[in-house]
């Protein structure tokens, strides 16, 4: 029962709607409409120059980046890479973060609090000291993992070598689990004791617990954790930036839309300011985002009818 | 049915055999902690080990320990690195841009959660789209460019007036408000931004201090933006001038790794005291599915 209609809070019905303009024009203006409008662009030859005249090109940018020249094997190489990413990302960050919250909810595991603040540290830290820790723990003459890998007899030049790719993953991993780990245990702390004691009661232990109550009542954080680590993963490329650069080899679409719009040396090539043919790549990537994460979130919902029913 | 009489039997049902595997549990539980505590020390004592050497020092042995308390790597990064103006410059930049999104947010978030607004389901929608949707970057980059604010301080912080996340979180919290509050301020004649000031803004403080703290962090480890708007080393924020810094320097590891730790250290000290605002705005929602 209101005791003022709604109509005439705060005086006038439109009071509340006036003050919420200024918020939601600057959402439309800095970064909905610039999103949409990157659709529109990838149809255009736009380059980043002030004052230049932008023509409509129509497909011609997708063209381009999907089938001609070597660029565009280039192109799809960087699209597998992207996948190659987000499936090792995702699935390793997914088990490694499950496993660190199972462990880190043991109330009579000491330290525990200390544990999950340091594998959480690195998310506040962001990409620059991330990179720069790794660089110097990866350091190639005299690094400690480089130490360790000469024990066995094992050489690599980590981030200058060959196999950057995957020591990208790596970090990559290593700086976002954390999320991975607090959304889990979040959702294990929403859990009621009454069904763990219950399960006890029929006699179920350990590994049994985990599957027949732990899993099932994890439903919401599990869903969540895998759509964020896909959309997550195919999204991320600052820490290439930051560990490799632009190098032949390492490529993912992300950094490539960032490449060829705002101009970098890709080997020999150099690319600069192409903002139609980096809008096409943008959009390239929002497709793979979109099927995956549809198709991701289509695998969800019917799982989690099967548990929630 | 009392919890009592269940636990006791519980505690029967589980004695010998169940106490055991617990041990066995921890014990497997401290050697994967042990495993990668390694990983993720490691990496924080190497860099503050590298930044108390001297540059000969650290050639001749990386990994060796540091042989006292060099603090010349420090002042030398403070100084070459142009850090204090860097530094000023993040601050601004955080301080301005959050404090702008936050209002403006919060008068974004007060009608949609209230449905005060025709279709504030549409509205929130909006917000939550924003994930999935392509980068703004180049759109973004022409508009700036079309507003003539390339290379301004303006034009940078314009970028960071907006988080579709803190968004949702302010909203979120807003429905957990009592609505009774709203209508007994409206009678008492308060005025609209009166009310969200002195009223509704204090009752969510928690949503507030979560939004504010993630929305700040995002500025100051921002590195993508700065390398796209500013082109005058003045306006650079910290994350850039130490790239810089390490274009110059780069084989200066020791120099570097001060650097890193300079701009590093305000962030764990922040994290540390608000370790609880900030994992609660991460899961916050999350896990309600």
């Amino acid at each position: 029962m209101a005791v003022v209609s709604r109509q005439y809070l705060f005086g006038r019905k439109f009071v509340p709607v006036l003050f919420l303009l200024p918020g939601l024009l600057l959402y439309l203006v800095i970064a909905f409409g610039p999103s949409v409008a990157t659709i529109v662009y990838s149809f255009t030859d736009a380059s980043g120059i002030r004052g230049a005249t932008v023509n409509w090109i129509g497909f011609e940018n997708y063209d381009e980046f999907m089938f001609r020249g070597v660029a565009s094997r280039d192109n799809i190489d960087a699209l597998q890479r992207t996948l190659i990413f987000m499936f090792f990302v995702t699935s390793i960050q997914f088990g490694l973060g499950l496993v660190f919250a199972v462990i880190l909810n043991q109330n009579k595991l000491k330290g525990r609090f200390f544990f999950r603040t340091i594998i959480f540290m690195p998310v506040i830290l962001g990409v620059v000291i991330q990179g720069f820790i790794w660089k110097l723990f990866l350091l190639p003459r005299g690094g400690p993992v480089a130490e360790i890998f000469g024990w066995f007899g094992l050489q690599s030049e980590f981030l200058g070598g060959t196999d950057a790719f995957w020591w990208v993953i790596v970090v990559q991993i290593w700086a976002n689990v954390g999320i991975t780990m607090v959304i889990f245990l979040a959702g294990m702390q929403a859990i009621a004791e009454e069904l763990y004691d219950a399960a006890r009661v029929d006699g179920a232990a350990g590994w049994q617990l985990f599957k027949n109550v732990t899993w099932p009542q994890l439903t919401p954080a599990v869903n969540t954790n895998f759509l964020l680590n896909i959309i997550g993963s195919l999204q991320a490329w600052a820490l290439f930036l930051v560990l490799v650069g632009y190098r032949n080899g390492t490529q993912v679409l992300g950094y490539l839309v960032y490449a060829e719009g705002f101009g970098q040396t890709s080997g020999s090539v150099t690319s600069s300011f192409r903002q139609g043919y980096a809008a096409a790549a943008s959009v390239v990537l929002f497709l793979l985002v979109l099927v995956l994460g549809l198709s991701a979130n289509w695998f969800v919902t019917r799982r989690e009818r099967k548990y929630m029913a | 049915m009392t919890t009592a009489a269940t636990r006791s039997r519980i505690a029967q049902v589980k004695s010998p055999s169940g106490k055991r595997n617990t041990r066995r549990a921890l014990i497997g539980s401290y050697v994967v902690l042990a495993f990668f505590s390694v990983l993720y020390i490691g990496p924080m004592l190497l860099l503050l080990n590298t930044a108390f050497k001297t540059l000969p020092e650290f050639y001749r042995d990386p990994i060796g320990l540091a042989s006292g308390f060099n603090f010349e790597n420090f002042t030398e990064a403070w100084e070459l690195a142009n850090f204090p103006q860097y530094m000023i410059n993040t601050i601004i930049y955080a301080g301005v841009a959050t404090t702008i999104f936050v209002i403006t947010s919060v008068f974004v978030a007060f009608p949609i959660a209230r449905g005060h607004v025709k279709g504030s389901g549409a509205l929130l929608t909006l917000y939550v789209v924003a994930l999935f949707l392509p980068p703004a970057l180049i759109p973004q980059f022409q508009l700036i460019l079309s507003l003539n604010l390339y290379n301004t301080r303006q034009g940078y912080i314009m970028l960071f007036l907006v988080n579709a996340i803190g968004m949702i979180v302010l909203v979120n919290y807003i429905k957990s408000i009592p609505k009774e509050l709203d209508e007994s301020a409206s009678i008492d004649g308060c005025s609209y931004p009166r009310f969200v000031f002195q009223v509704l803004m204090p009752l969510i403080k928690p949503a507030i201090a979560t939004v504010t703290v993630l929305h700040a962090i995002g500025i100051w480890n921002e590195i993508v933006l700065p390398t796209i708007y500013l082109s005058n080393q003045d306006y650079y924020p910290i994350t850039r001038g130490l790239v810089v810094f390490e274009g110059v320097y780069g084989s200066n590891w020791p120099g570097l790794a001060a650097a890193v730790l300079m701009l590093m250290i305000p962030m764990v000290i922040l994290f540390l005291f608000l370790q609880r605002h900030i994992i609660g705005g991460l899961t916050g929602g999350a896990v309600k599915g």
